[in-house]
């Protein structure tokens, strides 16, 4: 029997592709977990405080937030958080295979710490001036640490996903070798940094509605200092985690990422340093529009492009350096006993190996040829490209500059793509049939010639590129 | 796809990178962490629907009361039942990752939906919660609520679709392509079950009726919660339960004649075990029909027993479902990975026990006096024990972690 890949079916969405439907999900996400993890620490820190200060004024903050809380980063955080993984799951089946087959302990551990973080939550809210003082601080500092582990735990398995950053792991297939990559701290430094200021800018909305005013100006002002400590350590963590960057990634940034969202992001971070400065100053003119406002703006313009920006630099990797966006596994890992795809490709193509490819498809005739080449467009590149001409995400009509000429794509298809010179594009060694089937169908995307022109004006010649 | 050609795909889908312990102790996971899962499913879909009848006859007290409290049961069980699910979803993954990915993608507009209408839905239900208090409640917050009821069956619908797709590998294909066209839409529904889907409908009657007597035992030291009302809703619990064991029964027999008969499942103990529990739990709550006061704890427990052998019966389907494709969990390729196997038990013990412990057993405590709780020493051993484990939990990792990391780069 002729040897198989094991690739799934795909799922294609027309014009914002999976990648998109991800982003939103995963940046919804991140919006609403980083806020209650900052939260968490937030609550244990002004709750200390009343405590020890014996002032059981600043609990009605706490139990406010904590409602809000449960709505906001309770429903929306905790369905989004297995969102991220069911979009995944049927985006990138074989990427979120691979991370689950190395990480299930460590996922399995941190889902002990989602389990007594959400019990802890509702407990934490609804025991306010229910249980005495002491047990509910111990409570609420159980909570924070564990919310923060949570994140401890996420983390190796999110930076994994960039590179390991040596080549131990490949050789090991150990996991704690794959979780503290080289990327895991400073990553984990951003995402820290990053929950204190969200966290501090959510606390906003419901500090300018508290009614009593020494309370009200008390919790904006921690909440300021919060947030531009977060700010801070955010930007310090942010250039030590560019350093632990593979080079692909870096390229991606200077040459792509930094041009589109550089200053972008710089404007969001002088508004947000400046939204601080201004709570601590004044904190009674903190309106509550101002704060969701702030949020939003975190969200909207911070979150999202920094969101798309990881994910992008990444590429063409989904995991581990060894798993292309596309699902192809591109090396080979001898630590797991993985081997790569990529010469199944080169010697027998995509069409004859992989199980879900129709009877009809499976050799490509003239007749087949735009069909065959759909197929293969859909399922090697649709992950990181639109297929449409107006598609938001990396259209390929557009980056081949509209061009209906079969053999100009082919050239790039027989050149770089074939040889993997570009350092953000897979190496994709395919046979020289399924090659034209694919420059022919991108070709007709523009208006192309007919498939069969290509077949006409270019001779078959196996291995000549 | 032929059999043979259907067994060589289960076996290429799967990861190559194999699982980093032995198949089995995947497989013991993912059906216990499901029972938890499946109660608070039940739980939920059993007290929202209980939370809008009752809502329709606010005009008697003992109902409103039991409307507000059914809309905080559910609005508690969907955040648990989420949080619980991730577990056996997980063991899932790692053991049958080529049934769960497929059925996924070939469903994928679904799964999608799944997430934005389970928020949609809840957040719908988070508003009948606000404005469900006493017999002035608006009707249109009674609307809303149902709205979130239809979002989260609809949900239950979709997660029974993906489980039972991936039963049907020799299908996938044709699913995928159908008469050789592809669909990489995602936005078909291939295949469900009625008597399954309806056996796990009928049997959200029977855990919730169990629970709503338990909960009517556990308020007695309450004053709050006068004998009469607490009579009303045991009484009322029995005979839920007792409705829902029935259809269980029926609805199971459905199941069984649904799957083919050359799976043999008639044959399986598991299934007559099952049949004979339920019949035992029938019997149980038709004597109780008539009961105002105690056993709740037990019949609650009993129906837990019933969930955890209706996860094994699940198992026993899916192995019987894949053996004529010689599909087995159990030959998975293993590559051990012991530090972080040995993290997870220590967590689940160490923190899973302390601090999980302190919260269920404080919120326990706690909700049986009126006033605050000031806590006893076995609380208040549990709330030290509690911050410690996460504490040195988390100064474990990182120490392991810095080593690792300057030791590696």
């Amino acid at each position: 029997m002729l040897e198989t890949l094991g690739l799934y079916p795909q799922w294609y969405v027309p014009v914002i592709g999976s990648a998109w439907v991800m982003g939103i999900i995963g940046t919804i996400h991140v919006l609403a977990s980083h806020t209650s993890v900052g939260a968490s620490w937030l609550f244990a820190l002004i709750e200390t405080k009343a405590v020890r200060e014996n002032k059981p004024e600043l609990m009605d903050y706490i139990k406010k937030y904590g409602l809000f809380l449960l709505v906001f980063s309770y429903i929306i955080g905790s369905i989004t958080g297995p969102g991220i993984w069911y979009s995944v799951t049927v985006a990138s089946p074989r990427g979120i295979s691979g991370l689950i087959h190395n990480f299930v302990w460590v996922w399995a551990t941190e889902w002990v710490f989602f389990f007594v973080e959400v019990i802890g939550v509702y407990a934490l809210v609804y025991l306010i001036g229910k249980v005495d003082r002491r047990t509910h601080l111990k409570l609420t500092w159980s909570f924070a640490v564990a919310s923060w582990a949570t994140m401890i735990l996420i983390v190796p398995i999110l930076s994994f996903m960039m590179w390991p950053g040596n080549e131990r792991w490949y050789e090991t297939g150990s996991t704690l070798d794959a979780a503290f990559n080289l990327n895991y701290f400073a990553h984990l430094g951003v995402r820290t940094a990053f929950m204190f200021a969200i966290a501090g800018a959510v606390g906003g909305i419901l500090a300018a509605t508290m009614k009593n005013r020494e309370v009200r100006v008390e919790i904006t002002r921690f909440l300021s200092k919060m947030g531009l400590a977060g700010l801070f350590l955010g930007v310090v963590m942010w250039m030590w985690y560019v350093q632990t960057l593979p080079e692909n990634a870096r390229i991606i940034m200077e040459t792509q990422m930094g041009p589109k969202y550089g200053k972008f992001l710089g404007g969001v971070l002088l508004a947000v340093l400046l939204y601080f400065l201004w709570t601590a100053w004044k904190p009674l003119q903190l309106r509550q529009g101002a704060a969701v406002a702030m949020t939003l703006v975190i969200g909207l313009f911070g979150l999202w492009p920094e969101e798309r920006s990881r994910e992008s630099i990444r590429k063409p990797y989904v995991a581990g350096q060894y798993i292309y966006s596309n699902q192809l596994i591109s090396r080979d890992v001898p630590g797991k006993g993985v081997r790569s795809d990529l010469p199944l490709i080169e010697s027998s193509g995509v069409l004859a190996t992989h199980l879900f490819v129709p009877d009809e498809l499976r050799k490509i005739t003239p007749e087949n040829q735009l069909r065959a080449g759909e197929f293969l467009t859909k399922t090697l590149c649709a992950n990181c490209h639109g297929i449409e001409p107006d598609a938001v995400l990396r259209p390929l009509p557009a980056l081949f500059g509209h061009s209906d000429e079969p053999r100009m794509i082919k050239a790039y298809l027989d050149g770089a793509l074939y040889h993997g010179k570009v350092p953000y594009m897979p190496r994709l060694p395919l046979p020289e049939q399924e090659r034209e089937a694919m420059a022919a169908y991108i070709a007709s995307l523009s208006g192309g010639l007919s498939p069969l022109a290509l077949a006409v004006h270019e001779p078959r010649t196996e291995g000549a590129h | 796809m032929d059999v043979a050609t259907t067994a060589n795909l289960l076996q290429v889908l799967r990861d190559p990178t194999g699982v980093p312990s032995h198949p089995l102790i995947f497989q013991v996971l993912m059906v216990f962490t499901w029972i938890p899962h499946i109660v608070f499913v039940n739980l939920t879909l059993g007290s929202a629907l209980l939370a809008l009848v009752a809502f329709n006859r606010r005009n008697h007290p003992d109902w409103a009361r039991l409307s507000e409290a059914m809309t905080k049961v559910a609005k508690v069980g969907v955040s648990l039942l989420v949080v619980l699910g991730v577990a056996p979803l997980l063991f899932t993954q790692t053991i049958y990752d080529p049934q769960w990915y497929a059925s996924n993608v070939l469903s994928a507009a679904w799964v999608i939906g799944f997430i934005f209408t389970l928020i949609i839905g809840y957040l719908a239900w988070f508003t009948f919660y606000f404005k469900n208090h006493g017999e002035h409640a608006p009707n249109w917050a009674g609307w809303l609520g149902g709205f979130g009821l239809v979002m989260f069956l609809l949900d239950g619908f979709i997660m029974h679709v993906l489980a039972f797709q991936g039963l049907l590998p020799d299908q996938w294909a044709s699913w995928f392509a159908p008469g050789g066209q592809v669909d990489m839409s995602g936005t078909g529904i291939h295949a469900w079950q009625a008597g399954r889907f309806g056996f796990y409908l009928a049997m959200s009657a029977t855990v919730f009726g169990a629970f709503l007597m338990a909960y009517a035992d556990y308020f007695a030291p309450r004053a709050d919660r006068p004998a009469p009302y607490r009579a009303f809703v045991h009484q009322l619990g029995a005979r839920v339960a007792l409705a829902g064991a029935l259809a269980q029964l029926g609805l199971l027999a459905l199941w069984l004649l649904q799957v083919p008969a050359s799976l043999g499942l008639w044959a399986h103990p598991m299934s007559w075990l099952l049949i004979l529990y339920l019949g035992v739990l029938v019997a149980l709550f038709w004597r109780l029909r008539a009961s105002m006061t105690g056993a709740g704890y037990l019949v609650l427990a009993l129906t837990v027993g019933m969930a955890a052998l209706v996860a094994i019966f699940r198992e026993v389907v899916r192995m019987a479902y894949l053996a004529p494709f010689s599909y087995d969990a159990l030959d998975y390729k293993v590559i051990w990975d012991y530090p972080t196997f040995v993290m997870f038990l220590l967590t689940l013990l160490g923190v899973g026990g302390l601090m999980g412990g302190f919260i269920i057993t404080t919120a326990y405590k706690a909700g049986r006096v009126s006033g605050v709780y000031e806590a006893d020493v076995v609380v208040s051993r549990l709330a030290t024990g509690s911050l410690a484990s996460t504490i040195v939990w988390v100064v474990a990792f990182i120490g392991t972690g810095i080593w690792i990391w300057l030791r590696n780069n």
